[in-house]
């Protein structure tokens, strides 16, 4: 039986080396191949240079709890005379009647002077309580307790994050804690998070992954048939699901590697590029992974239906036409509503829970730092009104909850892989059937 | 549970066996429709050992027949056994099936010996297997000195013979070529003839199937007659022609003045009618060809006339098709 295992098994290690490493060099002959991949090299490396020029622009330090102004024109920015218990209004109030007088600041120091921290989100229905008032204008000695636990939640100058069933995210600060962050910081880590987010989700798992194999699949075993070379291989001892896999196979050499490469490439732009202290930022390997990942599971189930559709019919990529337009509907959608039922019908949208799961892994802080930047919006004890901080509201749009509900990012990480890997297989099945029943003029 | 690879659950090619007596083709009562249309009606044959020549015109269903021998087309009704073995059904006696398909199209940027090697691994060949496999096959066609060019520089009787080398690989019983001489120069052709004459004395089974009468007169004497989709006739192509010996011939012959030549012509005995259809030309009806074609020299020289060509328009596929369907020779 060993032996008998052992000989299936080398006749079709033989058929399937030797149509793989065929169909791979086919590709290389055409220069079709070439254009198509060279455009989706051009399509990510313009999507680059919008995030690396997002990433070079200086974005305005915006004073957003107003406190370095010098209301009463003594000099003294508000939020010193604030810090140090003078009154803001009053002119003959300040520090420089200490003894020994204290110098007036430069008003620059009381602009982006108390940042967030996003270094935790809740989870479930636990509440954390984060913040740090960096500027120790709510931990000053002259306020009360009540005035410095506003939130009401015991915990003097923090600020409380809470989940509510529904899901819904709650930020509940105290007054004066996180209220000057650092609009630059805060742009930068956010673009640069929504950049990865939408390059990798639309550029990347929708745009290369569904056109490269609409141009690369669907002709795979329909140009054969059309120009009659398919006797050649299929005048041998093979059967024709067989056919239909190793070219499947032999397109994913091709199409694999290239996207190994263009991950890469943007991976070590994103790592220069983005924001940090340090040279290069390693913690975002693992989205890019997460990406790469899905874009290659997207182009196996892609590449397998419109191969399929070809089989099918003549004019495949006709029907391949339409199916793309909704595969770009469901791509949009899953980025607004995740949790949508009809989602469930989609190659993208299980493709795009792999994304969104790994962005909840790599980035557990997500949530917050959304939040944060939208809740800096708004009056503030001055009156003054504010829009949401630069750069919340893409990432805003760019990410989202893995929706199949609540349950570990792992693990729907792992269903979606497993229910696109069924949909591959029944369409290896569907697509084998169509073509054993076809013939071939 | 896996695709199902193997078809039926039948036959990897090791374990595949022909069944010994079965006849190597076999068709029954096989007929082919599309729509409305006819490609083949009722084809029985049965077929084992030496050359076989298909003859039809184009679109008679020799193509046809072909795809259908092969598995490549599903038949309306009927039965097919390659082998003994329904070849819709189950990919295994390809491996003792070797076919040259009509299409033009090669896989051009490939060069010959790659060609034949890349495909001969198909047939369960390891990589270096299928290298020997394909420069002995190369050498058994003569190509074995550019068998490291590209296919696409190739001359038409070049590709055809790669062809032909691509369906020798792993020593096939039965070869099926499909017009192989068609667009070839007369170097070419006469290779491939021999090619396929060879196989023939190698006690394969061979089916070459064309349009020309004259090219399967020189390769084999064992013919089909396809015409309507219909099997017009089987057999040796010598009891059939004699047979249209009795039948009124055509000559045509081309010559400067024809009411000049025809009052020398007239005196042949075995001619019975002259026809004056064109300025230069002459046609002559007779019922004994051999006859008139020993007698026609000499009334030539002896008229003084000069002329320029003899045609025998009868001596075609055409003409036998036109005796054997009863219709006369057009």
């Amino acid at each position: 039986m060993a032996d008998k295992t052992n000989t299936i098994f080398r006749a079709l290690d033989r058929k399937a080396s030797a149509i793989t490493e065929f169909t791979m060099r086919q590709y290389r002959t055409k220069i079709s191949t070439w254009v198509v991949l060279i455009t989706g090299l051009v399509v990510i490396s313009l999507l680059m240079l919008f995030y690396v020029d997002a990433m070079q622009r200086d974005f305005e330090a915006i004073d957003n709890d107003g406190d370095s102004v010098d209301s009463d024109g003594d000099l003294y920015p508000d939020g010193q005379e604030r810090a140090l218990g003078t009154s803001p209004f009053n002119e003959l109030d300040h520090p420089g009647n200490f003894v020994p007088p204290i110098p007036p600041d430069d008003p620059e120091k009381w602009i982006n002077e108390d940042d967030f921290d996003w270094d935790e989100s809740p989870t479930g229905t636990r509440s954390v309580s984060v913040g740090y008032d960096d500027d120790g204008d709510c931990r000053a000695e002259d306020r009360t307790q009540s005035q410095k636990d506003t939130n009401d939640n015991g915990i003097e100058c923090d600020i409380e994050l809470s989940l509510s069933l529904t899901g819904n995210f709650r930020y509940d600060a105290d007054n004066y804690v996180d209220e000057d962050p650092d609009d630059e910081a805060y742009a930068k880590e956010a673009l640069h998070r929504a950049s990865i987010l939408g390059i990798g989700k639309l550029g990347f798992v929708f745009i290369i992954s569904i056109f490269i194999p609409l141009f690369m699949a669907t002709g795979l075993i329909r140009d054969e048939m059309t120009s009659g070379t398919m006797h050649y291989i299929l005048t041998k001892p093979i059967a024709r699901t067989e056919v239909f896999f190793y070219r499947i196979i032999g397109y994913l050499g091709i199409i694999w590697p290239y996207l190994i490469i263009l991950t890469l490439i943007s991976a070590i732009v994103t790592g220069f590029a983005g924001p940090g202290d340090s040279l290069f930022r390693f913690s975002e390997f693992g989205i890019w992974l997460a990406i790469l990942f899905a874009a290659m599971m997207a182009t196996l189930v892609y590449g397998m239906l419109f191969c399929f559709l070809g089989v099918m019919w003549r004019y495949g990529i006709i029907l391949a036409i339409p199916f793309a337009a909704w595969e770009l509907g469901m791509a949009l959608l899953s980025m607004g509503v995740p949790e949508s039922p009809i989602l469930r019908f989609s190659v993208i949208g299980w493709a795009l829970i792999i994304v969104d799961s790994a962005s909840m892994i790599v980035w557990p802080d997500m949530a917050l730092l959304i939040n944060s930047g939208f809740s800096v919006e708004g009056g503030d004890s001055f009156g003054f009104e504010r829009e949401e901080l630069i750069g919340s509201e893409p990432l805003q749009y760019f990410f989202a909850t893995p929706g199949l509900g609540d349950m570990s990012p792992f693990l729907s990480m792992i269903i979606a892989t497993v229910v696109l890997l069924i949909q591959a297989t029944a369409l290896l099945f569907l697509g084998g059937a169509i073509f054993k029943g076809k013939e071939i003029e | 549970m896996m695709p199902d690879f193997h078809q039926e659950g039948k036959a990897e090619t090791t374990e595949w066996q022909p069944e010994q007596q079965a006849p190597v083709i076999l068709l029954e009562n096989v007929s082919k429709t599309y729509g409305k249309i006819h490609a083949l009606s009722g084809i029985t044959l049965a077929l084992s050992g030496g050359v076989t020549g298909i003859l039809g015109l184009n679109g008679a269903g020799k193509s046809t027949l072909f795809k259908i021998l092969m598995g490549k087309l599903k038949p309306s009704s009927g039965q097919v056994r390659l082998f003994g073995t329904n070849p819709w059904k189950n990919p295994a006696p390809y491996s003792r099936v070797g076919f040259v398909p009509e299409g033009e199209k090669m896989y051009d940027w490939m060069t010959a010996h790659d060609f034949i090697s890349t495909f001969a691994r198909l047939n369960g060949l390891t990589r270096d297997e299928a290298k020997l496999e394909a420069d002995r096959v190369l050498d058994f066609v003569g190509l074995l000195d550019v068998a490291h060019k590209q296919i696409g520089r190739f001359s038409k009787g070049m590709r055809q013979r790669t062809k032909i080398a691509h369906a020798l690989v792993n020593n096939p019983d039965l070869i099926i070529l499909d017009e192989p001489l068609q667009g070839c120069d007369p170097l070419a052709r006469t290779t491939i003839m021999n090619v396929i004459r060879e196989l023939g004395r190698m006690g394969r089974t061979v089916i070459v199937s064309s349009h020309i009468l004259t090219e399967i007169e020189r390769i084999t004497e064992q013919i089909v007659i396809l015409h309507h989709g219909r099997l017009l006739a089987l057999g040796n192509l010598h009891a059939i022609r004699e047979k249209m010996d009795n039948i009124p011939h055509r000559i045509d012959i081309g010559c400067e003045s024809p009411k000049g030549l025809a009052k020398s012509v007239i005196d042949i005995d075995s001619v019975h009618g002259i026809i004056f259809q064109h300025p230069e030309k002459l046609t002559v009806q007779t019922r004994n060809l051999g006859d008139f074609h020993s007698n026609l020299p000499k009334t030539i020289i002896d008229s003084g006339q000069k002329v320029n060509s003899i045609d025998n328009p009868d001596d075609d596929l055409a003409s036998i098709l036109g005796y054997l369907t009863g219709g006369g020779g057009y």
